[in-house]
């Protein structure tokens, strides 16, 4: 506290001896300063009045060192119109400048006027600065129990290089303080407190005013937050945001007592806090909350058609100087957020943290655009560190390039939209699902060729030639199993002429069923006896050629067998016999006829599992 | 519970085995004696009983089947002169597909299965030979038609529930991640996230090289969520560090701090779940740790923190037992809670209810207390009036070092 005083007082001291500057005269100066957040917004009303002669085009606007290098987000605007009928204001474009002659220790930054301002002339202008990390936790550990409590370091008088005439402070806090530095003029109200009003004082005046106050709203400061945005030209666009998220009010000491937080949290670790809410685009789907370890089931979604207001609480509750990480992704449509036009196309969609009241540290945007992207420009309202890099991901050739844009000190007013332009051939759209088709076609057509083409080395060896060889003895093999077969069905139709004959008792029919039998069955064996020849040359066929010579034996056997039968049974019903005899005589035939049977199945059997 | 139905199923199967006793049905025998004794001893062989227990009720089962599905056959209209031979038919077809049945679990399948070719060829050798043979006389039970549809009928329901309460028991108790807990209540699924949520702090809170102290259930899951080193892991393979760890829980502050302090030990981690009623936690653990610790420092005694032979943390434990780390740890400031501290688990009121830490400072609970992480707190500066004390302790110990019964930490 002691260093700042010294500091404050040394730049005080310089300003005292520093001349007065320009034309430029300050009537009013209204300045509210907003603290009940983390982040300190100072809107001031300055209403500009040109005593000189000469018009002016340009206001500066003086910070300290130590003030300016936390601003995070400045902003001049007017007020066109005068009195009850105010139209628009516009934003002015404000600019970093040296000029010379200044005191030590101070950064300017001039806001250009639209129109100059002439002699006689005043305008209004609205400046808004917003801070970060200008409430240092004073005390700097507290325990769980003690709220915390923040102190605010600012000048009572405003600091310019323009005379002011008239100008007055007020300090909104979120009700209770523990001391301000008192000055004349000065008055506690509520959640006010107000300095002045001060007229005619001369330039680059100063007064440091230190206000200690209570502050228990979150001090959410994410360290590091990277937001990836990918731009699928399928109808996607996917947001995925990694945070690194620390509190960054009074450091905890001691104990953390469960029980204490869990009874009273408000007594017990006020200035802790519980969840974040982030606001997403109203159609947002797929929304996902996970960190290192796995998903984070602690969150709750609720929307309407203007927004969907993601909460989430992270898996402990924050104390200060405590640290946590998640990710949160969420799919966006992508007609919402690309379009085109004059053959550029463009992505326009919020640059900052969707999560109310977080200052971030770092943050990285890096917005990733499809294979095949071409002369990529950017266009961001605020000044922004760029580079381009690629990224490898499915279906990706040569990788897909990435736009990377990144800031530091970021807070909610930064939250705008920015552009991406980029321009995309539409035929580059059928890309991956030709690469896919033409993958899967080549796979197949090769399939095909391995399959149908002959791929032995020599054509004379002798494995070659002994496959060529038992593939024509199989061949073969399966021509004698056809007409054995041939041979059973033709046997089948003797039985059930028999059994014809036992039912109608016709003869004629009988001997005329066995006349055809015996002429295919004749033709049967002069088809099979070439095969035989074939099978029996064949060297290859040595170890099946005993069997089928087995089989076409045991055929023939049965077929001599069932021509008795046959025969006995003709017989047998000519002479007019009794069932039985025709019986007697059959069933030692019979007998053997099904033995001779089974043999033959089984013999087929064996044949067919070679 | 676990195995249902096959509860009385299997006694069935063991008669059903002993018809005909062969060496296939005797080792089966065996095999569920066996498995039934070694289960009762540990509940964690059940899962040697298993097979032993579906093997004897699909075998109870398939012979129910036999004697439902032959009466039925024996009793439908239009086989009169082959009802004979198809009994003897059936019943070495039961033979086949009871040997099927042993092979296979569900016996459904067994008789819907087709009998192999080799089976029909036998079954074919088998009608000739009855030929040729005279028929054998084989007694057999006939039940009235009605009843066997119906008893058919219900032993398929058997089934047809057995199923369900596998699938039920394989969702429910088997596939439960002891990482999250779940419970049903009014307003839909709890979920207790505490054992991440410990990790996560652990992770994010503390720094790289500080090391955690806690029992070896814990060891992987530390290492791998929250990256911090551990003293003992579910490897288990040195007793002696394990056995350290369990002394220090198990002795009073003092002494804990002094072992934690010279295995440059930062947080020490205790799962407690007296507020929920999560029956896993270290307190139900606690006697292991005695008894570890107990094994290789002689000086921790069993009996000292048991009362009459009962474990016990109420106002009946033993003095041992209510000074000792892993009580204070688990039960500091327990008793604000409720006011009576009842711990949900033990289902008694604690015994020693309002202490204070003096070594130790608690640095994080999680949501439902389940885990609680506490710091050792540094030693102090000064210590008044002790340093001419500890050297003559030094000499004193140095001269009576034959006792054997010392504490090594002090």
């Amino acid at each position: 506290m002691r260093e700042i005083r010294l500091d404050l007082l040394l730049l005080s001291l310089a300003l005292l001896f520093a001349p007065a500057f320009s034309d430029l005269l300050l009537s009013k100066v209204d300045r509210r300063i907003d603290l009940t957040s983390h982040v300190v917004r100072i809107t001031s009303t300055l209403k500009v009045e040109n005593a000189g002669t000469d018009p002016v085009s340009e206001v500066l606007l003086a910070f300290p060192d130590t003030q300016a290098k936390n601003i995070a987000y400045l902003t001049a605007s007017t007020i066109e119109g005068k009195g009850k009928t105010k139209s628009s204001s516009v934003s002015l474009p404000i600019q970093v400048v040296h000029p010379d002659g200044m005191p030590p220790s101070l950064t300017w930054h001039s806001v250009s006027l639209l129109k100059g301002l002439s002699k006689g002339e005043s305008l209004t202008l609205d400046v808004l600065a917003v801070f970060t990390h200008t409430l240092r936790p004073f005390p700097e550990k507290i325990t769980q129990a003690e709220i915390q409590r923040v102190a605010f370091q600012e000048s009572a008088y405003y600091l310019s290089p323009y005379v002011v005439k008239v100008q007055s402070l007020t300090v909104k806090h979120s009700g209770q303080f523990e001391s301000y530095t008192k000055l004349e003029n000065s008055r506690a109200s509520g959640s006010e407190i107000k300095y002045g009003p001060y007229e005619n004082l001369p330039s680059f005046s100063f007064s440091p005013i230190v206000i200690h106050l209570v502050n228990n709203q979150p001090f959410a400061v994410a360290q590091e937050l990277v937001r990836e945005i990918e731009i699928s030209h399928w109808g996607n666009v996917q947001v995925t945001e990694h945070y690194n998220l620390i509190h960054g009010g009074a450091h905890i000491t001691g104990e953390f007592s469960r029980l204490d937080y869990q009874a009273r949290p408000h007594v017990r670790g006020a200035s802790a806090f519980r969840n974040l809410v982030a606001k997403l685009p109203p159609r947002a789907h797929s929304i996902y909350y996970r960190d290192e370890i796995g998903n984070i089931s602690t969150s709750n979604l609720w929307g309407d058609s203007t927004k969907k207001l993601l909460e989430i609480e992270p898996r402990y509750p924050m104390f200060g100087g405590w640290r946590t990480s998640f990710t949160i992704g969420y799919g966006l449509p992508l007609q919402d957020f690309l379009f085109q036009s004059r053959g550029i196309r463009f992505l326009n969609i919020t640059f900052g943290c969707p999560i109310n009241e977080v200052v971030i540290e770092n943050l990285i945007v890096k917005v990733v655009l499809p294979e095949g992207s071409r002369d990529i420009s950017v266009s961001v309202p605020f000044a922004v560190k760029q580079w381009e890099e690629t990224k490898i991901s499915h279906l990706d050739m040569v990788g897909r390039p990435v736009v990377v844009l990144e800031k530091t000190n970021v807070v909610p007013e930064h939250n705008q939209h920015f552009q991406v332009n980029y321009k995309f051939n539409n035929l580059s759209l059928l890309r991956e699902p030709l690469m896919l088709i033409s993958g899967f076609f080549l796979l197949f057509v090769a399939c095909v060729i391995y399959v149908h083409s002959d791929l032995t080395i020599s054509k004379s060896s002798t494995a070659y030639l002994a496959k060529l060889q038992w593939d024509e003895v199989q061949a073969t093999v399966q021509q004698v199993l056809n007409i054995i077969n041939r041979c059973l069905t033709i046997h089948g139709k003797l039985e059930a002429s028999l059994r014809d004959l036992s039912r109608t008792g016709d003869v004629q029919a009988c001997k005329s069923a066995r006349k055809s039998a015996d002429s295919s069955l004749k033709e049967l064996s002069k088809e099979l006896r070439p095969v035989l020849i074939l099978l029996q040359s064949s060297s290859q066929a040595v170890q099946i050629l005993p069997k089928v010579e087995e089989l076409v034996a045991k055929e023939r056997e049965l077929q001599e067998k069932l021509m008795l039968k046959h025969s006995t049974v003709v017989d047998c019903y000519e002479k007019k016999s009794g069932g039985r005899e025709v019986e007697n005589r059959v069933a030692s035939i019979q007998q053997k006829i099904t033995a001779l049977r089974q043999e033959v199945d089984d013999l087929l059997e064996i044949i067919d599992e070679i | 519970m676990d195995i249902n139905v096959l509860a009385f199923l299997v006694p069935a199967g063991i008669t059903a085995c002993f018809l005909p006793l062969s060496d296939a049905s005797s080792f089966v025998i065996l095999y569920i004696v066996t498995s039934v004794y070694f289960s009762g001893v540990m509940v964690r062989l059940m899962l040697v009983l298993a097979p032993a227990a579906c093997i004897l009720s699909g075998i109870a089962l398939s012979e129910a089947f036999d004697v439902f599905t032959g009466s039925i056959k024996f009793q439908l209209p239009g086989i009169s002169r082959n009802s004979q031979i198809d009994v003897r038919d059936t019943s070495s077809a039961g033979v086949v597909t009871q040997d099927d049945g042993v092979k296979t679990d569900k016996n459904e399948e067994s008789l819907k299965e087709r009998p192999s070719k080799k089976n029909k060829k036998k079954e074919r050798e088998n009608a000739e030979k009855a030929l040729i043979k005279p028929p054998l006389e084989k007694r057999l039970l006939v039940l009235p038609l009605e009843a066997s549809v119906i008893s058919l009928l219900l032993l398929v329901l058997l089934g047809a529930f057995y199923v369900v309460h596998c699938v039920w028991a394989a969702a429910e108790a088997y596939s439960a991640p002891s990482i999250v807990l779940t419970s049903h209540t009014n307003n839909g699924l709890h979920v207790f996230d505490d054992f991440r949520e410990a990790y996560a702090w652990l992770s994010h809170n503390t720094e790289v090289d500080d090391k955690v102290a806690s029992w070896w259930d814990y060891g992987y899951q530390t290492t791998a969520m929250a990256n911090r080193t551990v003293i003992v892991d579910n490897n288990t393979w040195n007793n002696t560090h394990i056995a350290t760890v369990g002394t220090a829980m198990s002795s009073p502050e003092k002494a804990a701090w002094e072992i934690f302090h010279s295995l440059d030990v930062k947080y020490v981690l205790v799962v407690f779940g007296g507020l929920v009623g999560y029956p896993s936690d270290d307190i139900n653990k606690f006697l292991w740790m005695v008894r570890i610790g107990g094994g290789v420092f002689p000086h921790i005694k069993e009996p000292d923190y048991l009362r009459d032979g009962q474990y016990r943390i109420d106002s009946q434990a033993t003095p041992t037992m209510l000074n000792c780390l892993m009580y204070k740890l688990c039960y500091y400031r327990f008793v604000e809670t409720d006011g009576q501290g009842f711990d949900r688990v033990r289902k008694t009121e604690i015994g020693k209810k309002h202490f204070k830490l003096t070594h130790f400072e608690e640095v994080f609970t999680t949501h439902h207390w389940m885990v609680r992480l506490y710091k050792l707190k540094p030693p102090k500066n000064r210590i008044r009036g002790k340093t001419k004390k500890s050297k003559t302790k030094a000499s004193s110990t140095t001269g009576s070092k034959g006792s054997g019964k010392r504490n090594p930490w002090q």
